[in-house]
């Protein structure tokens, strides 16, 4: 591949993609500058035929492309995905939830990519994940009820503190803290003896043994290291670098844990990812989620149907679901509602509020008869003076 | 102009039929009888009078 033939393709009228794909497809091969002229010329011309023409209609055939294949889709699938025995919802209940814009995904994950100093080492990516797997008070200290003396004695255990990177002064002085703020159980006094690395959890009411027990169980609860959400994390090796999986999803408080790579890391809650990292950031999440989850059942659809699907969803700057809440529920069209649903009703609202119907969609045109704006409907036709030969 | 998507290409040949069989005269020489035939056939050599009017961006 000379100079000219790298020209070439750099102006070629074709996406960045195809450039790339091009380059690398003929990359050490001896081609003739005849050759090289048929195969750019035959790339622009397969390129011309996958372009969608103007007046398509386009989301007709999304719809169809992308129901056809979820047919077949299994109607209920709660797999272990391959990825180290964490749970997560797939199939037809996981695209329904993406359709639907749940604020809560019903298997929450991330996962999360590490920044270059943590990536290649399994200890220091173990590190990363102490950071972010939620721990609670027992994982560290031997817990013992004394019903005699009313207390609670939280006896921590040195060594799995090293394990897990936490001094004990930390958790003594912690964890007192989180019951009150985090738990909001605040009828208890507390007392701390550092040589012995032992805390004592007093009752407000010495009387009451149902008082202890519930101090006891806020007491082995208490999150002490991690973040709340993230029940596990699960550390992975993936070609070179090593990536973690957790269970629960908080985006926020992830991207806070030192040594994560923030322009990399995902969560596959995308109502998160619209409020943390923005819409368009939500847009590519849909994208992403609904065609992994397709593709997971082996079902190849083209992601420009599903890329207009998320660009329907989020058109407005917040991410709408696809029903009667969302897209279809809130069209700037009357009579596009009423076809939807309660006709009447929002028949007598629209008259109300002095509404105008632009008559722009097709649900509209087809009910007052005209053509609609799609295809040889959309085509304005004007006369052309005839050119004298 | 480029060229013409099959939906303007449709509405064209659709326009010129429906005047060449309401007796317009014809712009090509041609032994065939029906409209839209004829109507292809002036298409094809693009002679017909008529051309459309694209929005913005299309």
């Amino acid at each position: 591949m000379d100079a000219s033939m790298e020209e070439q393709i750099a102006t070629m009228p074709v996406p960045e993609k195809t450039k790339e794909q091009l380059r690398a497809s003929i990359e050490g091969k001896a081609i003739t500058g005849d050759q090289f002229s048929t195969i750019t010329a035959a790339v622009i011309t397969e390129y011309e035929r996958t372009r969608i023409e103007a007046c398509e209609a386009v989301g007709i055939v999304a719809a169809q492309s992308i129901g056809e294949p979820g047919t077949q889709m299994t109607m209920r699938t709660f797999h272990y995905a391959g990825v180290a025995e964490i749970n997560v919802t797939l199939g037809l209940p996981r695209l329904i939830e993406i359709m639907d814009a749940r604020k809560e995904p019903s298997t929450p994950t991330m996962t999360i990519y590490l920044r270059p100093e943590f990536r290649g080492n399994r200890d220091r990516a173990r590190e990363v994940s102490w950071q972010i797997e939620a721990a609670p008070l027992h994982e560290f200290a031997d817990i013992t009820t004394d019903m005699e003396n009313m207390q609670v004695v939280v006896q921590l255990i040195i060594a799995q503190c090293e394990k897990r990177k936490i001094t004990p002064a930390t958790i003594m002085e912690n964890s007192p803290k989180k019951i009150r703020e985090r738990r909001h159980y605040r009828d208890f006094e507390h007392e701390i003896d550092e040589a012995k690395a032992l805390i004592r959890f007093f009752p407000k009411d010495i009387e009451s043994y149902q008082n202890l027990f519930q101090l006891a169980d806020h007491v082995r609860n208490v999150i002490v290291q991690g973040i709340n959400d993230i029940v596990r994390v699960v550390v992975r090796k993936e070609g070179e670098e090593y990536v973690l999986y957790t269970e629960g999803s908080n985006l926020k408080d992830v991207f806070e844990v030192e040594g994560v790579d923030i322009s990399r890391t995902r969560s596959n809650n995308i109502s998160e990812t619209a409020d943390i990292l923005g819409i368009e950031a939500a847009r590519n999440a849909i994208i992403h989620e609904a065609l992994s989850t397709l593709n997971e059942q082996g079902i190849h659809v083209d992601v420009r149907h599903l890329m207009l699907v998320a660009d329907m969803m989020c058109m407005d700057g917040e991410v709408k679901q696809i029903g009667r809440h969302g897209i279809a529920g809130e069209k700037e069209s009357v009579l596009s509602r009423a076809a939807f649903e309660v006709t009447v009703n929002h028949l007598l609202d629209a008259a109300i509020a002095n509404e105008v119907d632009e008559l722009n969609g097709v649900t509209e045109n087809i009910i007052v008869g005209q053509p609609i704006q799609l295809g040889t409907g959309d085509v304005k036709l004007i006369a052309k003076p005839r050119l004298r030969v | 102009m480029e060229s013409y998507t099959r939906y303007e290409r449709a509405r064209i040949i659709g326009a010129r039929a429906l005047q060449i069989s309401m007796g317009a005269p014809l712009l090509v020489k041609t032994e065939k009888i029906d409209p839209l035939e004829i109507a292809i056939e002036e298409f094809d050599q693009k002679v017909i009078p008529i051309t459309v009017k694209r929005k913005v961006g299309m």
